[in-house]
């Protein structure tokens, strides 16, 4: 993605501090910039902030100390209500939202507080029911709805909403390969509209093969934020947070130990594929 | 200040003579000082019952979450006293104002020094059936879990646009779909899963079950049941005799 | 006398048009403890097949059934599940929701209760539950205050303390961190060495359990397509066509067994392909 010089980041966090009525310190003087168009993990142990620090973006929590902006502008005084416009929070439990007679009627109720038309409220349903595969759901309650759908579900009562950045907590938890998937071609379109989108997960296989940036957390603080393929093979930050190594970057230190010889930047399922594909059409480099 | 007052009533384990005392005498201790302050309208006698408090509020170390029960009851008093001055006396008012600190601060005391877990024993011993027992505590225990839900579900609610504010009492009763249903069928889906996990235990297979934890009376209940025992005997007895006591107890405001 | 058998067995939930459970024939022997992985693509009913090894299904969950499921020769519909839980024991999904006691003691003890075991017995069975699950300087904590790994270790040991054959877990590592549920898993390995008894886990998170798998029961839309090894699922057509979480190992050595650049068995560690690679 081309960059601008002196482009402003359209989410910055200033020394953002946040400490619980009861004492605990759940944020630590976090400093982070976010541009618009990204897409960033949030890694760390259960515990570390990671949840707390995407509070603070829609106003859910109000940091006690340091500043946010958001498109330039502090977003201090701004109420939850215009903050959920812009910022869209998809936590992990749909069955924490999903309240209406029928899938229409939840959808409905998101678009509800935009101040549209009726008619332009009617579109938006239809186009979001199509985009997420509901349509065929469209009376049904969303009580009735297996745990896969009302993922979806709760995920396509955010977007209709089309803020500009859209947050995820733990969208690949519980799960299969082809729910996964559907998540992908999800973020991808977002991508191509030029929404940022941030995801805390814990599935680090998930997070090398298609998070670009990734930020670990450790008691509140944040310990890396760089490349993912980077900041994922670090023994030493995946010590600290709980994680473990990705399968590609385990093997590869083990091929490392063999003594192999030409083992390059070996940085994805592909390139891995590829490096073994050659080393077994080439039988003479003995190991 | 709502939820403040709440927490006056929060279990909190701690080691102190409340503490340690068998929850039977708790309960004891709260309906004897219950009866006590309903057996007076004068303010002296009520008082001196609710000074008689004190000391046991610090034994039980619990002085400050004692206090936030008397704080989160200032509107209500206020509202007591402007009501009761006009219609009766300010003397009468005060009266009233001190027999709710006590009523109130019997059971904030017991419910702040009596775990759960004892309540349920000490139901079981008073020869409530187990299932019943058993669901009461259960209910405590999932307090704090319930309330945390609840929060989890206002914040993804009002991440998608859900205000709090409504006008008109129509408005306010519909604003609360998004957040009562939800709550409703989570705690509908726990019972669900909660009663899975208890019969996948064996819960309810055998009418001797055994237990575990057990409550005795010790020396030290049976020394302060008796001193509740002879509390309320005394109180009584200045209630039955209480025309020919000494008149400074019949004192009352010149208004 | 084999530990689990399902013979024809069918099952629909009350209100339901589509069966859970399609002819389940199932059998798992009671001879060797074993490491067994249940997996399948969400709904291909491996909850309801889990309930069924209790008792739950039919007995707590309303619906209709045809066949007969037998767990150490116990009938699941003619004997209680009281009684079938000191045979096999369920760490069902969410922690949270079985612990149920104020404290983490009173938790590992309130199965015994229901048991009527005697208190001596039931503290000596905590000291050694607590032991191997590494819980015991906890004992006193309550469940709020209790980290998702610890809770997932308390609701193991509470299960374990009834001494069953079998323990089963519906998805054990959902809520935890990599590094905690990699821990878990080890845990359970060492349990069943320890008391030799069959473990059977649900799972989507495959990379972390398939080291330690020994057979796979694999599902889709209520039926077993294949119990077998975990060498032969593996490497079967069944598990190919199959959209689950493959681990990245697998996915590469099954792309250069499908471009016949490799014929061995595909590896599902780092230490199993390194070894293929040593030819």
């Amino acid at each position: 993605m081309i960059r601008m010089a002196r482009e402003i980041p359209l989410i910055m966090m200033k020394e953002i501090g946040y400490t619980y009525p009861n004492g605990t310190r759940a944020l630590k003087n976090i400093n982070l910039n976010i541009f618009t168009g990204e897409l960033i993990g949030i890694m760390g142990r259960n515990g570390a902030g990671k949840t707390s620090l995407i509070r603070t973006l829609n106003g859910l929590i109000r940091p006690t100390s340091g500043n946010i902006y958001i498109k330039n502008e502090n977003i201090n005084s701004k109420s939850i209500a215009t903050l959920s416009k812009i910022v869209g929070i998809i936590f992990q439990n749909p069955f924490h939202q999903l309240f209406a007679n029928s899938v229409e009627e939840e959808i409905n109720f998101s678009l509800r507080s935009l101040n549209l038309s009726k008619e332009e409220i009617q579109k938006r349903t239809d186009q979001t029911l199509l985009e997420f595969d509901l349509e065929k759901y469209r009376k049904r309650s969303p009580l009735n709805l297996s745990g896969g759908e009302s993922k979806k579900l709760a995920a396509a009562s955010i977007i209709c909403r089309d803020p500009q950045i859209l947050i995820f907590d733990e969208p690949t938890l519980g799960q299969d390969a082809k729910e996964i998937e559907f998540f992908i071609n999800l973020i991808n379109n977002e991508r191509k509209k030029r929404k940022t989108i941030i995801l805390i997960t814990h599935n680090i296989e998930f997070a090398y093969e298609y998070i670009p940036r990734t930020i670990l957390m450790t008691e509140g603080q944040i310990i890396a934020d760089g490349s993912t393929k980077e900041v994922l093979n670090n023994e030493f930050l995946i010590g600290q947070t709980s994680l473990i190594l990705p399968q590609i970057c385990q093997f590869y230190l083990a091929l490392q130990e063999l003594g192999l010889q030409e083992i390059n930047k070996i940085s994805s399922k592909n390139d891995m594929t590829d490096y073994l594909r050659n080393l077994i059409k080439n039988k003479s480099s003995k190991i | 200040m709502s939820l403040e007052f709440l927490n006056a009533f929060k279990f909190m384990k701690k080691k102190s003579f409340l503490h340690n005392l068998d929850p039977r005498a708790k309960l004891l201790f709260s309906i004897v000082y219950t009866i006590s302050a309903l057996l007076f309208t004068q303010i002296l006698p009520l008082f001196f019952i609710f000074l008689s408090l004190i000391p046991l509020i610090l034994l039980g170390k619990i002085f400050r979450q004692w206090v936030k029960s008397i704080r989160g009851l200032s509107f209500l008093v206020l509202f007591i006293i402007i009501l009761n001055t006009l219609f009766i006396s300010l003397s009468f008012a005060l009266a009233m104002i001190l027999r709710i600190y006590i009523m109130v601060s019997a059971f904030s005391i017991f419910f702040l020094t009596v775990d759960p877990n004892d309540l349920a024993l000490s139901l079981i011993s008073m020869k409530l059936p187990y299932e019943f027992a058993f669901s009461f505590s259960l209910a405590f225990r999932f307090v704090p879990t319930i309330a945390t839900e609840a929060q989890n579900i206002l914040d993804a609610q009002q991440s998608r646009g859900y205000e709090m504010q409504k006008k008109g009492l129509i408005n306010q009763i519909k604003n609360l779909f998004p957040l009562l249903i939800p709550l409703i069928i989570s705690s509908i889906k726990r019972a669900f899963n909660v009663a899975e996990a208890l019969e996948s235990r064996a819960f309810g297979s055998r009418k001797d079950r055994t237990y575990y934890y057990t409550i005795k009376y010790s020396f030290k209940d049976f020394v302060f049941t008796l001193y509740l025992l002879v509390f309320l005997v005394f109180v009584i007895f200045i209630r039955v005799q209480f025309n020919s006591m000494p008149d400074f107890l019949m004192w009352s405001l010149p208004v | 006398m084999d530990l689990v058998r399902f013979e024809s067995f069918y099952y629909r939930y009350k209100g339901n048009e589509e069966y859970a459970l399609n002819n389940i024939n199932l059998k798992i022997e009671g001879n060797d403890s074993k490491f067994i992985l249940l997996a399948g693509e969400t709904g291909s009913g491996k909850t309801s097949l889990i309930r069924c090894m209790n008792g739950l299904i039919p007995q707590f969950y309303a619906g209709f059934y045809r066949g007969k499921v037998e767990i150490q020769g116990k009938n699941t519909i003619e004997t209680s599940i009281a009684d079938l839980s000191t045979e096999v024991g369920i760490v069902f999904q969410n922690p949270e929701n079985q612990l149920i006691t104020m404290n983490v003691e009173h938790e590992i003890a309130f199965g015994l209760e229901n048991l009527g075991v005697s208190p001596k017995e039931i503290l000596s069975r905590i000291k050694q539950t607590a032991s191997l699950t590494e819980i015991e300087d906890i004992l006193d904590k309550a469940p709020f205050e209790l980290s998702g790994g610890e809770q997932q270790r308390v609701a193991i040991a509470s299960i374990l303390v009834l001494e069953p054959k079998i323990l089963i877990l519906d998805e054990p590592t959902a809520l935890l961190d990599p590094y905690m549920a990699n821990k878990i898993i080890n845990l359970l390995q060492e349990i069943r060495r320890e008391k030799n008894i069959t473990i059977l886990i649900s799972e989507h998170r495959l990379d972390l359990i398939l080291p330690f798998t020994e057979q796979i029961i694999l599902m889709k839309k209520g039926i077993i397509v294949e119990h077998d090894s975990c060498e032969k699922v593996i490497n079967g057509d069944n598990f190919q066509r199959l959209r689950l979480n493959k681990p990245v190992i697998f996915s590469i050595f099954n792309q250069l067994k499908k471009e016949n650049l490799y014929n061995k068995n595909i590896p599902i560690s780092i230490s199993e392909a390194i070894k293929t690679l040593k030819f």
